[in-house]
């Protein structure tokens, strides 16, 4: 009886919009992924034999493949280039331990089609060797294909672990590596020995976004004709028809992914790398001699080159052919303000829920809290074409039974209004990348931490207010930044725009994806820059963000 | 009157932790200023927080000029207690000058009768000619004056401060020291402050209260 009374005065001691609106935000990710699980209930119909049968284990075997080799290659050019930048000092040092964040800001669905062309029979690379003489098989310049994807994934994906590993030598390896060096170990001996071992959970981290960007892919693997999952959810959709059977599929898939997170949680258990002191020096780079000083300046240009340099100025070189017509004719303008109002429109709902569950999760404290923020994250981890299927089956339930009133309403039998609005686009946006503003704005609020918020309400003024005078001004700086990645993560978006959006309803990334289907690959180019160039103010903000943690 | 009325509260941050009060009773009069001296970690600090409404008893019952603010089917927000507090790091707003900090709660006053009560709070704590600095161009002791004028501006029923010359070098704690109990006196405030430092309690206090054994013990001013 008294523990009752108790558990209903805490209640009442939270209860407020703050939690309805946070709930409300939990129900919003939550319902369309378990709307995916609930299908495995139901009986398969006919398809799903012939799924099983013909595409499910190569599609699953794909996918492996191409996450495991992307893997371990973003993870050894990403280790190895940070190494390079925290350990050594070369020529451009300064200049490329910023410039490896470029190739970020070209998605790979772009980097694939720009690459594709140019090793095309009448691409860049192609032609210029017949121009000079040089013929060779074709069998070289296969790029459509899955080493071809891998290369993409690996050269546009590879600064996430880069990023996170640079950071974390940087800061917190010191003492660790200097005593290395000081025991009078090889300079081998000190990356294999030391440094990998040191950086395993800055590896993992990094190797794991690069995963959950491998996964959600759709453009890459569908432009090299590569079938993975997603192509499989992709086809069984549009191909066959049967959004049923996709569920089904996209209801295993998740549970593999959830199995999989599960998995890394548990390996990783509870080992420690980073804390056994707490003063870290950070660590002295040592200067390179002779050949090695120049090689590694070198190695740096030829990456950074491929991943950004000559893409973008293949881009540019197209853009010059095409703009006129591009950005005269078509409708540029009209993609444009498409873009940036969906985009704007799903941060401002992201960036709204984010505020309030973080502030309300922040002031719970409890196990019940950790859960909320966890829904809140969920989506990033749930490939796009997931996401989509979910939103899709929720928003078509909710039609069939609204169709009552649609009739009533004089709009016909039954209709289909909200599966045809931009509503769907926003809500598949707000679970999927959710993650992005939530961590932002959790970043915010764990700085200042709770004694202004306490100081303010000894004084009389209540939760809400409170927020507004005293918290909202001091997290300023953290929401604007989590606004700006929201956003640019939401330009760039490819799948979820593409099957998501209503009729005739174009996007930026959608359009220069299209254009490059079509083989229209001049057009896309256009487009392409422009998203390209959006992001580039995310690496900025970034960079700047990190600037002022030091 | 009884300021406070503490009924056998116990509390703990986690349920498989021991508790860190543990069936606790205590009760101040109004204008008493009271010293609540322990070990670190005995639970001082958090005695204060439970007062102030930040944290929430396992069970007991706390009365606060005699209406009950938290038992086991109420829960009275901190915001409507009517306690002032003075932290040990002062949580000064660091985006408000000092006298926006003073004017803080001061929300239900009219503008003119707003201004005129932090005119007077900057005086008792004379920090005039102050008011338009923020808290970072303040030194500790300043600080540590801002933050007691902020508290005591809405004019609290009771007055909690935690440590709250821990951050001050000696010299300025000795004269900060003799100041508030003046300060405290003129204002008829009811105080309850946590230290660790025999010296604030010998300047301070009327009384004080032991934690960290089973049953506090209290021991009463000699000379006052």
């Amino acid at each position: 009886m008294q523990q009752l009374a108790r558990l209903l005065r805490d209640f009442k001691k939270h209860n407020n919009g703050w939690l309805w609106i946070s709930l409300l935000a939990a129900a919003i990710i939550l319902l369309p992924l378990l709307a995916i699980l609930a299908s495995v209930g139901k009986a398969p119909n006919e398809n799903w034999s012939h799924i099983t049968e013909y595409m499910l284990k190569d599609y699953v075997l794909q996918s492996v493949w191409l996450v495991l080799f992307t893997g371990i290659l973003t993870v050894l050019l990403g280790v190895i280039l940070a190494w390079l930048m925290a350990g050594h000092d070369f020529p451009l040092r300064k200049f490329f331990r910023w410039a490896m964040y470029l190739p970020l800001t070209i998605p790979p669905y772009i980097g694939a089609y720009t690459y594709g062309n140019m090793f095309s029979y009448t691409g860049t690379v192609q032609t210029t060797l017949r121009s000079m003489g040089i013929k060779l098989d074709q069998a070289y310049f296969d790029i459509m294909s899955m080493q071809g994807a891998v290369f993409i994934f690996t050269m546009f994906l590879f600064p996430y672990v880069y990023m996170i590993t640079v950071s974390f030598l940087e800061k917190q390896s010191g003492s660790y590596i200097e005593n290395a060096r000081l025991l009078g170990r090889t300079p081998v001996a000190v990356f294999t020995r030391v440094v990998l071992p040191i950086s395993r959970p800055a590896i993992v981290g990094g190797v794991t976004l690069v995963a959950f960007e491998v996964l959600s892919d759709y453009g890459v693997v569908n432009y090299y004709g590569i079938q993975t999952f997603t192509t499989a959810i992709f086809s069984t959709w549009f191909g066959m028809y049967d959004i049923e059977s996709a569920t089904r599929l996209a209801a295993f898939f998740m549970i593999g992914i959830v199995s999989l997170l599960a998995l890394e949680r548990l390996l990783r258990g509870h080992r420690k790398f980073s804390a056994t002191t707490s003063k870290n020096s950070p660590l002295a780079p040592i200067r390179l001699k002779g050949i090695s000083r120049w090689g590694a300046t070198a190695f740096c240009l030829l990456v950074l080159a491929v991943s950004f340099v000559i893409p973008v100025g293949q881009l540019f070189v197209w853009a010059g052919w095409t703009y006129e017509e591009v950005l005269l004719t078509s409708d540029f303008l009209e993609m444009t303000f498409n873009t940036i109002s969906v985009a704007f429109l799903a941060t401002a709902f992201i960036m709204l829920l984010s505020i309030v569950v973080a502030n309300m999760t922040r002031i719970m404290n409890n196990s019940f809290g950790a859960a909320l923020a966890k829904v809140l994250t969920l989506g990033y981890s749930i490939p796009g074409a997931i996401v989509a299927i979910g939103v899709l089956s929720i928003f078509i339930w909710a039609d069939e039974r609204l169709a009552p009133l649609y009739s009533w309403m004089g709009r016909g039998d039954a209709p289909l209004i909200l599966s045809l609005s931009l509503g769907m686009m926003v809500v598949a946006y707000i679970i999927r990348f959710t993650a992005t503003g939530y961590n932002s704005v959790e970043v915010g609020f764990e700085k200042i931490g709770l004694k202004y918020m306490e100081a303010s309400r000894m004084l009389g003024i209540g939760f809400t207010r409170t927020f507004f005078k005293v918290d909202l001004p001091l997290i300023k700086g953290a929401l604007l930044s989590g606004t700006l990645l929201t956003f640019i993560e939401i330009v760039k978006e490819l799948p979820l725009a593409l099957l998501l959006r209503p009729f005739n309803f174009d996007t930026l990334a959608t359009k220069s994806y299209q254009y490059a289907s079509d083989e229209r690959i001049f057009s896309a180019a256009v487009p392409s820059l422009f998203i390209i160039a959006v992001s580039l103010i995310s690496i900025i903000v970034l960079h700047q963000a990190g600037k002022r943690v030091v | 009157m009884s300021i406070v009325a503490i009924n056998k509260l116990t509390f703990t941050y986690s349920s498989k932790k021991l508790c860190v009060i543990d069936d606790f009773s205590f009760s101040m009069n109004k204008g008493e200023i009271v010293g609540v001296v322990g070990e670190s970690g005995c639970g001082k600090s958090t005695l204060l927080r439970l007062i102030a409404g930040l944290e929430t008893p396992l069970s007991g019952k706390i009365d606060i000029s005699e209406v009950t603010v938290v038992d086991s089917r109420t829960f009275v927000p901190p915001e409507r207690r009517g306690v002032g507090m003075v932290f040990q790091d002062y949580a000064l707003f660091p985006h408000l000058t000092v006298a926006k900090n003073i004017e803080f709660g001061l929300h239900r006053l009219s503008r003119s009768a707003r201004s005129a009560r932090v005119k007077e709070m900057v005086e008792l704590v004379a920090l005039a000619g102050m008011e338009n600095r923020y808290p970072h161009e303040l030194s500790g002791g300043q600080q540590q004056r801002v933050a007691l004028a902020r508290a005591l501006a809405p004019k609290p029923t009771l007055l909690l401060m935690d440590e709250p010359f821990s951050n001050l070098d000696a010299a300025l704690k000795a004269a900060i020291r003799s100041e508030l109990r003046e300060i405290l006196k003129k204002a008829e405030m009811t105080c309850l402050f946590v230290t660790h430092d025999q010296q604030d309690v010998d300047a301070l206090c009327d009384r004080t209260i032991k934690m960290g054994e089973r049953i506090a013990v209290q021991s009463e001013r000699i000379s006052s």
